[in-house]
């Protein structure tokens, strides 16, 4: 009895099994066993830029962080400057520029024949319509005019030399033709982009999207016909992809690279570009509390802060020395001033240290920690619990600290309570990264980090685009910023630097740590034309904005 | 009658409660989302351009000034459309097709494995527990060693020998992303990948969830050999094999399956380690990324089907409990 029955269950299991497959076969379409040799033989570059899944079609380049091949590979700025090296800005959609002597109009003539991927001719109008959308217009610009189909205009209120990076630099030039026919241009998705850069959108799915090479390229069709991006979730996952040969070009911190290169495919390029810093509240006016608002006890930090063992330790020996200048040492040192020490120190100088604090005024306590008006030097240091590099800053640095008669305590938040502490500009002392310009000048960390224009009292949060999270004020500094700003003349300039150089190694607002490390692997086994520590013709990493796209330009794949 | 009254007018309750809560909680949660969003930005490299600034202010518009109850009701009104808002994370995607799309991965992957790992555990559980006292207990500590060891730790390990150092099983993804870049497709080929690409992911949660299942199910088949109407069934002399199925293990699984239904309601909520480790396209790493960015539409999207599926599974073991167990209907 019980058995029929159990026999009975089976069949009718069997005919649902069967009927399944018959329906699965009955879909199956064309099967897709596409290998990685493309229709003229040459092999798909697997890139992976940092993009997790799902994969979102989105190449619209207003958004702010869209597929990153929108912004180089398909999409062209008019010119290309290398933040990797000291160098004149390279032509792309644009062919010269000129400024008048007051800083007032800028001109620039934009090259000829180019076409969009769909047949349209580029000219002015797309140029003038990019600058001037609601999306990318800035207030301080008059107009921006055509003055023949393929010549721009730029009016500004005010000198603008400095924001020259930004506007013919950063900002990608985009089709009038298309987007003057959007409604919402932050909101748009861009799904199927028509561009004029070295590749052309091919087929995007939630775990990857491809690329393939714009045959009509002004700058000459790309040898490499197809480019692969991958989504990927984890570090971890990456670095066995690459391991095992299925990912040709990425970015991302690896603490034993040898491990990765040993086989002789991938190579490793370091360009350091970002500095790490602890900031330190500095302003009592604006609110700030602590024993680090005293000039001395952030110099002590500096002085006790041993910069070797804190790269060796936390940054595996990859970082670059950072400068009290936040010029990057190598490539902007005809901006360094003489008169100020162009590194930081790398060793603990614990005696330096006391005779700075003692020198103000502070005695030492039971302790060992150093005190004045009863008031001990011990402050907070927050940092992101599980950004596991900063972490190790901060507990590296109590004990540096500790040995100088300097009592720090180590707290790891959350990165939402990091986050809003440094808005509101309630913390004492945390380690922070600053982002590095987008050239080979320091002056943007000048003005967007230290000036007061770029800041706000304690207690009131600071919005976007606002990056003084020290709330530093020192009107030296702003001066000198503002007459910066005002020239295009370099020894104008240097001078100008000088005295900012001086005032911001002396006060420390920022204490530098390291400038980090910025890996990127490139396959140099089946492709060649990568940028090389002797050519940083651009930026190497994968996701960088613009200089992606002069990279695809100039592969090929190795024969 | 009364029974399946009340038990469904508790259900209505309970679903209103959780969809409200759903709705109040990332209100009341702390964290600026447009902060977060270039946090996000910044920590990846890179210069944020004063268009980009542009761009984000333009993104997430003002501030929401309508009152708590104005967007309260809203919400229902949006729900009952099947609206659950966009995704800032993956603009300019709607939440719906989001988990639309991780959802099958999911219960695919994590609800195929729950299966096999809860056959597979009270299966042996059964054996072990019939076989006690010989060497088959030795099991129990190998499966509860494997159980104990933290799951990712078993993952990576599982990774980096069958995919890292030998090459057997893929790396990533749900089929294979550098065949298929046209996405998704019906054909053998594809099956196959999808197959291929979900064994070793499957396979370290069965490992690590099995344990759970046996020793639940040993413990209670131990407890049923002795009862009375066990040792009778011995006594009348039936088959050793029927005594094993029928009496005990038919008898010994009842509390093993009210934990399935459980289990089988959170296989929704995925697998958010697995789907990080092996990235695979689920629910879990959805939730993950949602939280972490403070994107609310989404994080309310995901919550709000996990509790869904939570609440439908123990709403449909109730019901059976209530036809397979009658003692339940009367305890009402």
């Amino acid at each position: 009895m019980i058995r029929s029955r159990a026999r009975k269950r089976l069949l009718t299991a069997v005919a649902l099994v069967t009927g399944v497959t018959l329906m699965a076969t009955g879909c199956s379409g064309s099967g897709n066993g596409e290998g990685e040799e493309t229709a003229d033989g040459g092999r798909t570059l697997n890139v992976w830029a940092g993009t997790q899944t799902p994969i979102v079609a989105n190449f619209n380049p207003y958004f702010p962080n869209p597929l990153h091949a929108a912004n180089g590979a398909i999409y062209e700025p008019l010119f290309y400057y290398n933040k990797a090296q000291a160098s004149d800005p390279e032509p792309r959609l644009g062919e010269s520029f000129e400024w008048t002597e007051d800083g007032l109009e800028l001109t620039v003539k934009l090259r000829e024949g180019v076409k969009w991927t769909d047949g349209e001719a580029f000219d002015a109008d797309d140029v003038v319509f990019s600058q001037t959308n609601e999306a990318a217009k800035r207030d301080f610009i008059v107009s921006v005019e055509a003055v023949d189909p393929y010549t721009v205009k730029w009016t500004f209120n005010s000198p603008q030399f400095t924001s020259e990076a930004q506007l013919i630099g950063t900002a990608l030039v985009v089709p009038e033709h298309i987007f003057s026919e959007v409604d919402d241009l932050v909101t748009f998705a861009n799904e199927n982009p028509v561009g004029t850069g070295p590749y052309k959108a091919d087929t995007v799915t939630d775990a990857a999207y491809t690329l393939v090479a714009n045959e009509d390229y002004w700058g000459g069709a790309p040898k490499v016909k197809k480019v692969r991006y991958l989504g990927i979730d984890a570090n971890q996952s990456a670095e066995d992809l690459m391991t095992t040969g299925k990912v040709d070009w990425t970015a991302m911190f690896v603490a034993d690279p040898e491990r990765i290169t040993a086989d002789g495919r991938l190579s490793m390029l370091n360009t350091p570009q970002n500095p790490t810093t602890i900031y330190t509240c500095v302003s009592v006016d604006l609110g700030c509390t602590g024993p680090q608002t005293d000039v001395a006890v952030r110099q002590a930090i500096d002085l006790a802060m041993d910069r070797t063992e804190i790269n060796e330790k936390a940054f595996a020996g990859l970082s670059a020395t950072a400068s009290p200048t936040f010029a990057l040492l190598g490539r902007d040192d005809r901006w360094i001033s003489p008169d100020v020490e162009a590194e930081s120190p790398q060793t603990a100088d614990a005696a330096a240290a006391s005779k700075v604090l003692e020198e103000a005024g502070y005695t030492k306590g039971a302790d060992g920690i150093y005190e004045k008006d009863g008031q001990k030097v011990e402050m907070a240091l927050v940092t992101v619990d599980g950004w596991n590099d900063y972490n190790a800053v901060g507990d590296l640095l109590v004990e540096q600290a500790k040995a100088a008669g300097i009592s720090i305590v180590h707290n790891k938040v959350t990165q939402q309570e990091m986050s809003d502490a440094r808005a509101a500009g309630t913390y004492q002392l945390m380690v922070g990264g600053i982002t590095g310009p987008v050239l080979d000048d320091p002056f943007s960390i000048y003005r967007q980090w230290m000036t007061t224009d770029y800041t706000r009292p304690v207690g009131e949060v600071m919005e976007s685009g606002l990056f003084n999270y020290p709330r530093y004020t020192n009107p030296t500094v702003d001066a000198a910023v503002e007459a910066a700003a005002a020239t295009n003349d370099e020894d104008a300039k240097k001078e100008q630097y000088a005295i900012i150089q001086t005032e911001i190694a002396r006060d420390l607002p920022y204490i530098p740590v390291v400038v980090n490390a910025s890996q990127t692997f490139v396959d140099t086994k089946d492709f060649t034309g990568w940028p090389t520590e002797d050519d940083l013709y651009a930026f190497p990493p994968s996701w960088d904005t613009v200089s992606l796209g002069i990279v695809l330009s100039k592969l090929e794949p190795a024969s | 009658m009364r029974y399946y009254v009340r038990r469904i007018t508790f259900y209505v309750i309970t679903l209103w409660a959780a969809v409200s809560l759903n709705f109040l909680i990332p209100k009341l949660m702390p964290g600026d989302p447009r902060q977060i969003f270039i946090d996000k930005l910044m920590r990846r490299g890179g210069e944020l351009t004063p268009q980009m600034q542009n761009s984000i202010d333009l993104l997430f518009g003002a501030d929401d000034d309508a009152s708590l109850w104005d967007q309260y009701v809203a919400y229902w009104g949006r729900l009952f459309q099947g609206d659950l808002g966009i995704s800032i994370t993956y603009y300019p995607q709607p939440v719906t097709e989001l988990i639309g799309q991780a959802l099958p991965w999911t219960v695919g992957l994590v609800g195929l494995a729950t299966i096999i790992s809860f056959v597979l555990g009270v299966g042996l559980g059964a054996w072990a527990g019939w076989k006690r006292g010989t060497w088959v207990d030795s099991i129990i500590p190998a499966s509860t060693l494997l159980q104990a060891v933290p799951y990712f730790w078993l993952a990576l390990i599982l990774v980096s020998v069958f995919s890292v150092t030998t090459g057997w099983f893929p790396r990533i993804g749900s089929y294979d992303i550098f065949g298929f870049d046209n996405g998704p497709e019906w054909s053998w080929a594809f099956v196959g990948s999808v197959i291929y690409h979900g064994f070793l992911p499957a396979l370290t949660i069965v490992l690590s969830s099995v344990g759970g299942w046996l020793l639940g199910m040993r413990n209670m088949m131990v407890s049923t050999l002795s009862e009375d109407y066990v040792t009778t069934a011995e006594a009348k002399g039936l088959r050793r094999m029927r005594v094993a199925l029928t009496y005990a293990t038919r008898n010994a699984a009842l509390p093993s399956f009210a934990g399935f239904g459980v289990a089988l309601g959170f296989v929704v909520a995925g697998s958010v380690v697995m789907e990080q480790v092996f990235s695979y396209p689920g629910l879990g790493k959805l939730l993950f990324n949602a939280v972490q960015a403070s994107d609310f539409a989404l994080m309310q999207g995901t919550f709000l089907v996990i509790t869904l599926a939570v609440l439908a599974a123990n709403f449909l073991m109730d019901i059976i409990y209530g036809f397979i167990d009658p003692r339940a209907r009367a305890n009402v």
